[in-house]
Order: structure tokens, then C-alpha cells, then sequence
């Protein structure tokens, strides 16, 4: 026994061992306000100042619903105290939005409609350059965006704009682009049938992934 | 009238009402009502004519058509230093120095160049006048304090007007009359005081006082040469014979009558222009114009508070029309770099069909900038990482690339139909936050609404969309708007497809009762 515990320690002290968690709950995440995805998200939350990118195949299966109670805090007026980055209650882009997001609806989940920037940019170039400019800017809480292609350049173009603006980008993408490779932090996938919903963790730096049943 | 002892001359016969002692009118201590103290500081610009249309450093002569000659009108240093002198023909000129540069006149570059030292004075004072083709007059009692004082205020005047290129000879006194004459008879006088007034103008020659040659000349003849002489003369007589705008000229420089003057008022609406000398296509050189129009349209907007929403820049061509191009601000902007900043946004996407020969740039309506005091950044991440730029600088980015109608925020709207209860909000228009309270719903409301419902096909009486719906809550009853062209009478349901989809659909109470897809709850 312990020979076999001097033996482990020494293992980990070499240097060219990397451990994965230990960086994992650095940064506290902005609680999703379902507790069962936030246990299974590091840092007890999504994850800021990053890339999350979501995989939904069709529209209306609550792909926004999950969003709602954190884009709620985000755009509160007070702001929660422990975000202190943002002085004024954070902006809400939403880039390209395949509809019109509904302001009664938004309303009800308590989002402040004077924190509303909506976007519909002509091609895919303008999209990307929206978003990384409402990323970057210092202003904006969140962007949301519905790319149709976003490759692994544009993803870490946004993921770092997001590390600078001090800001939240959430990508929507097709289930296609489970097998291309991404910057994002958090890779979420929605599927859904008449029975409920899934929600899968497909990549989650410094977490694990996960299959949730009934988050929403 | 003690002091008529002291001018009493050999011309004994003008002696007893002399124009120096007598008051115009009979109630001089009657009113001693505190006096707006006004200070004047005359510029006056012998050498406009010849400054107003290039440097000096070069041998250059502008040259008026007299008689159908042309003649030298001014001579710049370098000129004069090789013979030439005013009143010369260009063709004498000509030999004598065969390099010289001759130039006509040109009027409306003075006065240009008398605006635009105008708009630069506006900063020293509000008052700026116009008193003659080469003079200007600048009020200056109430800016002395701000100044440093008149010795500073006047040094700081005499340098800038060095610094743009202009020899200006410059005069104070307490009227603006006493101040040209004695500008112009190029006294380096400072007069403080009304009382010192006639002592300052005594030695002052005539011919300073642009009154006409025949007047002069007449006065001359009976051996008046300046205005001290002048001023001994009995006023009767004087005004009689040379008319009574004269005598009202000497009271009015001696400060005895009011001399009211307008104040010239810059326009309020910005347009330059930046002329090349052959056309251009380097869309380098193009941005770098632009930004030195916008830099002038920052220092115009400063010395009036202002500032401007919209901005137009015109490229024109020697062939074709203008190309325009027109940038927007959320609200009223006035610093060069953030215009810049929209510019070049919108100049990448530009299409210039042919080189430019001219750049244009006309500022909109302009308004008062409100000053905002901004909320202080304490400690923390915010006061480290900071904004980049604000939300307005981000909107109007955004505008400018994608355009003004893909830009938007939204607001509620009180009203039951759901195509109505809410509407974009340009964020241009400045208003901003949204009042209308949450109306109490009974039933939740999808996130994403469709413009138009959308036909659903039935099968078997069950509405379809990738699969055939399945109510989940519902009915919903809306029945309104009887009282206009869009009224609407509804039954909306929560339905959910075998796919997992949450649909908002409704059904027409009217009688074909067909489904209808409204929305996703997303």
C-alpha cells in the first residue's frame, strides 16, 4: 500500500504529466437556471467569455428555452453582483436568426427588451463579421448566432473575440457539424422526438461529456 | 467747454463750437446707468488680397484690370524686393522680374478666407464682424478674463493669424471705428478707455478713414491732414459741408453715439470641398482626404457645440455623375476618428466607376451634443479590460456594413392580435427602452413568431407539419380588432409534431376553420 501511494505521488509530480481538471473550476459559469445541466457543467455553468455552440436539427424543440433564464440574468438590469464585468446590464445580439424573435415571448422569460440588437446581415461574410464586432466590442452579454457554415477558423475567430469582448457567443448549427472540428468551449447537442427532449454534452473543456434526459 | 482754450488754433474762426468739445445732443450726465463696457480688437489685412490666394514665399503680383490695363494691385515681398511696386503694369512687372507670378484678383477667395478666419476668431468671442473687405472686428471685453488678459488674448490672436499666413496690422480700442482707423493708420494701439479715445486718433492721417477722395482732398486743402485737425472744426459747418454722415462717423469712433454692428453667425450646416489638381483612383489618398474634410468639419462642429447625425461625402467625376455616399450616427457626432471609423467601413464596399476629380463632404442637420457624464469604473475587471466601444459605436458600425434596415431592436406593443404586439425599433431614431408593461397572458407565447401564418395541410381533420400535430394546451381564444380592416377572430393552440417540435398553431373561427403554423417555441 504504500509503496504503492509514493509511487502514484511520484508520477504526479513529473512534469510531463498533464492533468486535465485542476483548471476545470477556475472561472465560475452563469448558472443555466436548470440545476441538472449545471452539475454537469464545470465551473456550475455556461461557460463565459467562450464559444458554446449548440447542434439542433429543428427549430422549436427548446433550443432557446434553454438559453432564457441565463440571457434573463445577462440583460437584467442590475446584473447579478458576482458578473461584475458588466456595468450596465449586457446587450443581446441576436446575428441572423433563421425568425423573428417573438418580444411578448421574451418578455415572459424576463428578458429586458431595451437590451434587444437584432441583426440580419446579407451573407455569411457579414454574419461573421456582426458577430465578431458585437463579440468584441465590450458591450454585448451574448451574441447569438445561426451561421449556416462555420469552420474551425471562424469558430476560433469567434471564440477568441469572445475571450476579448469579455462576451458569451452561442452558435446554432446543424447536427451535420457534430464531425467538424471546433474552437468552441461547450458543444451542446439537442435531439428531440415526440416523447421529450436530449441533451447531449458533446465536448466541454474541462468537463466530461454527458447524456441529460428532460433538462427542459 | 472749459477745454476749448486748449485747441485754440490761428483758425480762430472755427473756434468757438469745435467738433471736439461739442455734445450731439443736449443731455450728456442725464442717464448714468452702468454702461456695457465693450472692447474692440480690429484685424485688419492689407495684404489679403494677395495672402487669401496662396503662400507667400514665392514671387507673386496680383494684378486688377484698371482702364484696360492690368495693373499690379499687390506685390508680394520676394516681388517688391526686385522693383515691383502697386500701380505698375503686369507688362512692366513682367520685365522686370520675368518669373514673376501674376494672378487676378480673386474676390471670393478673400472673402473665403475672411469666413474661415471668422469661424477661427469664433472661439475667442461670439462676436465677429464683417467691417469691410480687409477688416475685421472682434469684440473682445467679455473674453479677457478667459484669455489670460488682453496683452495674452492679443498675443494669441497675433500668432495664429501668423501661423495661418496672414500680416495683419491690429489695434484695441473701446469703439470699433477708433479701432479700424487706427488698424489702418498701423498704430499698434491698445485703448482701454473712451476718454483717451481722441488723444489716440489725433495724429491719425485721413486717409484712413475711407471717406471719399473728394472729401479728403477738400480737407486737405484747408490744411486738415488727421483728425485731430478734424475734430477742431465747428460741427455745424462741418456737417454742412461734408455731409452729417461724417460728423456721425467721429462721434461714433469717439465713442458719443452708439455704433450697433452685427455679429456675423458662421452657418450652421458644414460643406467643404477638396479640390485636386488631376483626377485620382488611389483609394488611399481618397480615405486621407476624407479624413482631413472630417477633421475640418471637427474643428467647425467644436466652436459651436455641435454636432451632426448624418454626413454626406460626394466624389465627383469629370464624367458621370457624383458618387455619393452617406454615413449615419445614432446620435449627433462630432469627432473626426469615429466618422472615420463608419467611413472606412463603407468606403471598402464603395464602387468608384471613374477617378475622382473633387471630394465633397456636407454635414446634416446640426444639433447641440449633450454632454453625459459617464458612470466612474472603479476598480475590478471593468476598469482593466474596459469597453472597446459602446453600443451606439457598435450599432452605427453595424449599420454601416449591414445597412440601416437589417439593424434593429424591439419593443412590445399593447394589443392582443400577435402580428401586432410588437414591433422593431430602428436604433437610430435615439428612442430607446421599451415602457410597455408585460400584458397578463394566460398562455405562454412562442419565441419565434413567423411573419405570416402559414397554410398547415390536414389530414383526417389533424393539422400537419412533418407529422401530424398533437394539441398540448388550448384553446386560446383572441377574438379583436372588429373595429379595423385586420380583425382577427382565433382559437391558438400549443401543438407538438412527432419530431419534438412545439408549434403555436390556430384555427380560423370563421367557416372554413382552417390551421394555421404561427410560431416555434423554440
Amino acid at each position: 500500500m504504500r509503496r504503492d501511494s509514493s509511487s502514484l505521488e511520484k508520477l504526479l509530480e513529473n512534469p510531463h504529466l498533464w492533468r486535465g481538471h485542476g483548471q476545470a473550476h477556475t472561472v465560475p459559469g452563469l448558472s443555466s437556471g436548470y440545476e441538472a445541466l449545471d452539475r454537469h457543467l464545470p465551473g456550475g455553468g455556461w461557460p463565459q467569455c467562450s464559444l458554446t455552440e449548440i447542434l439542433v436539427e429543428h427549430y422549436g424543440i427548446g433550443e432557446l428555452r434553454l438559453l432564457m433564464p441565463a440571457l434573463a440574468t445577462l440583460s437584467a438590469e442590475h446584473g447579478n453582483t458576482e458578473n461584475a464585468n458588466y456595468a450596465e446590464p449586457g446587450w443581446i445580439a441576436w446575428v441572423a436568426p433563421p425568425f423573428q424573435p417573438y418580444p411578448p415571448a421574451l418578455q415572459q422569460w424576463g428578458i429586458n427588451l431595451s437590451r434587444m440588437l437584432i441583426v440580419r446581415p446579407k451573407n455569411d461574410s457579414e454574419m461573421l463579421w456582426s458577430a465578431e464586432q458585437a463579440l468584441s466590442s465590450g458591450t454585448c452579454a451574448a451574441v447569438l448566432l445561426w451561421p449556416d457554415a462555420l469552420d474551425d477558423q471562424a469558430s476560433r475567430r469567434l471564440q477568441l473575440a469572445a475571450e476579448k469582448g469579455n462576451s458569451w457567443a452561442i452558435a446554432f448549427r446543424p447536427p451535420m457539424a457534430r464531425t467538424e472540428p471546433s474552437a468552441a468551449a461547450l458543444r451542446i447537442e439537442l435531439l428531440s422526438s415526440g416523447e421529450g427532449t436530449r441533451l447531449h454534452i458533446l465536448k466541454s473543456r474541462g468537463g466530461r461529456p454527458a447524456v441529460l434526459h428532460d433538462v427542459i | 467747454m472749459s477745454t476749448a482754450r486748449h485747441h485754440r488754433s490761428n483758425r480762430g474762426l472755427f473756434d468757438q463750437h469745435s467738433l471736439a468739445l461739442e455734445e450731439p445732443r443736449a443731455e450728456p450726465q442725464a442717464v448714468t446707468a452702468p454702461v456695457l463696457k465693450r472692447l474692440w480688437f480690429c484685424i485688419y489685412l492689407p495684404k489679403l488680397s494677395l495672402e487669401a490666394s496662396g503662400p507667400g514665399g514665392e514671387a507673386r503680383a496680383v494684378v486688377v484690370e484698371q482702364q484696360g490695363i492690368h495693373r499690379v494691385l499687390l506685390a508680394s515681398t520676394k516681388a517688391e524686393a526686385a522693383g515691383i511696386m502697386p500701380g505698375q503694369s503686369a507688362n512692366a512687372a513682367l520685365a522686370l522680374l520675368p518669373m514673376l507670378h501674376v494672378e487676378p484678383r480673386s474676390e471670393i477667395a478673400e472673402q473665403q478666407a475672411l469666413e474661415n478666419l471668422s469661424c477661427w476668431l469664433e472661439q475667442f468671442t461670439s462676436v465677429v464682424c464683417f467691417a469691410d473687405t480687409d477688416v475685421l472686428l472682434v469684440e473682445i471685453a467679455g473674453s479677457l478674463r478667459l484669455y489670460g488678459g488682453l496683452l495674452s488674448l492679443r498675443q494669441q490672436i497675433a500668432a495664429g493669424l501668423e501661423q495661418q499666413g496672414f500680416s495683419a496690422l491690429l489695434a484695441i480700442a473701446p469703439t470699433p471705428l477708433a479701432a479700424t482707423w487706427l488698424a489702418k493708420s498701423g498704430r499698434r494701439a491698445c485703448i482701454r478707455d473712451t476718454a483717451n479715445i481722441a488723444t489716440a486718433l489725433r495724429t491719425v492721417p485721413l486717409t484712413c478713414l475711407d471717406w471719399p477722395n473728394a472729401v479728403c482732398e477738400s480737407l486737405s486743402g484747408m490744411g486738415i491732414r488727421n483728425i485731430g485737425d478734424c475734430l477742431r472744426l465747428p460741427r455745424e459747418g462741418f456737417a454742412r459741408r461734408f455731409g452729417p454722415r461724417r460728423l456721425i462717423e467721429l462721434d461714433r469712433a469717439l465713442g458719443r453715439l452708439p455704433d450697433p454692428r452685427t455679429s456675423w453667425r458662421a452657418p450652421e450646416r458644414f460643406c467643404a470641398d477638396y479640390e485636386m489638381t488631376e483626377e485620382q483612383s488611389d483609394r488611399e489618398l481618397l480615405l486621407a482626404i476624407c479624413r482631413e474634410l472630417l477633421l475640418s468639419l471637427e474643428r467647425f462642429l467644436l466652436t459651436r457645440q455641435l454636432g451632426v447625425q448624418r454626413l454626406l461625402f460626394s466624389f465627383f467625376h469629370l464624367r458621370g455623375p457624383a458618387t455619393q455616399l452617406q454615413l449615419g450616427c445614432t446620435e449627433p457626432e462630432r469627432l473626426a476618428d469615429r466618422w472615420f471609423d463608419l467611413l472606412r467601413i463603407r468606403f471598402e464596399k464603395l464602387t468608384l466607376p471613374e477617378p475622382v476629380i473633387s471630394v465633397r463632404l456636407r454635414g446634416g442637420h446640426s444639433q447641440a451634443v449633450r454632454a453625459e457624464t459617464r458612470r466612474l469604473r472603479f476598480q475590478g475587471k471593468a476598469a482593466g479590460q474596459g469597453l472597446r466601444f459602446s453600443m451606439t459605436q457598435l450599432a452605427e458600425r453595424l449599420i454601416a456594413r449591414v445597412g440601416n434596415q437589417s439593424v434593429a431592436g424591439v419593443t412590445t406593443v399593447a394589443e392582443h392580435r400577435p402580428q401586432l404586439a410588437w414591433r422593431s425599433q430602428g436604433l437610430l431614431s435615439g428612442k430607446k427602452g421599451n415602457t410597455v408593461s408585460a400584458m397578463r397572458m394566460g398562455l405562454r407565447r412562442p419565441l419565434w413568431i413567423l411573419p405570416e401564418p402559414v397554410l398547415l395541410p390536414v389530414d383526417q381533420g389533424y393539422p400537419l407539419h412533418q407529422g401530424r400535430l398533437r394539441i398540448l394546451e388550448g384553446p386560446e381564444r383572441l377574438e379583436t380588432g372588429w373595429w379595423d380592416e385586420d380583425g382577427i377572430a382565433r382559437d391558438y393552440y400549443t401543438a407538438v409534431n412527432p419530431r419534438g417540435m412545439h408549434m403555436w398553431v390556430f384555427r380560423n373561427r370563421s367557416h372554413n376553420a382552417s390551421w394555421y403554423l404561427h410560431g416555434f417555441f423554440g
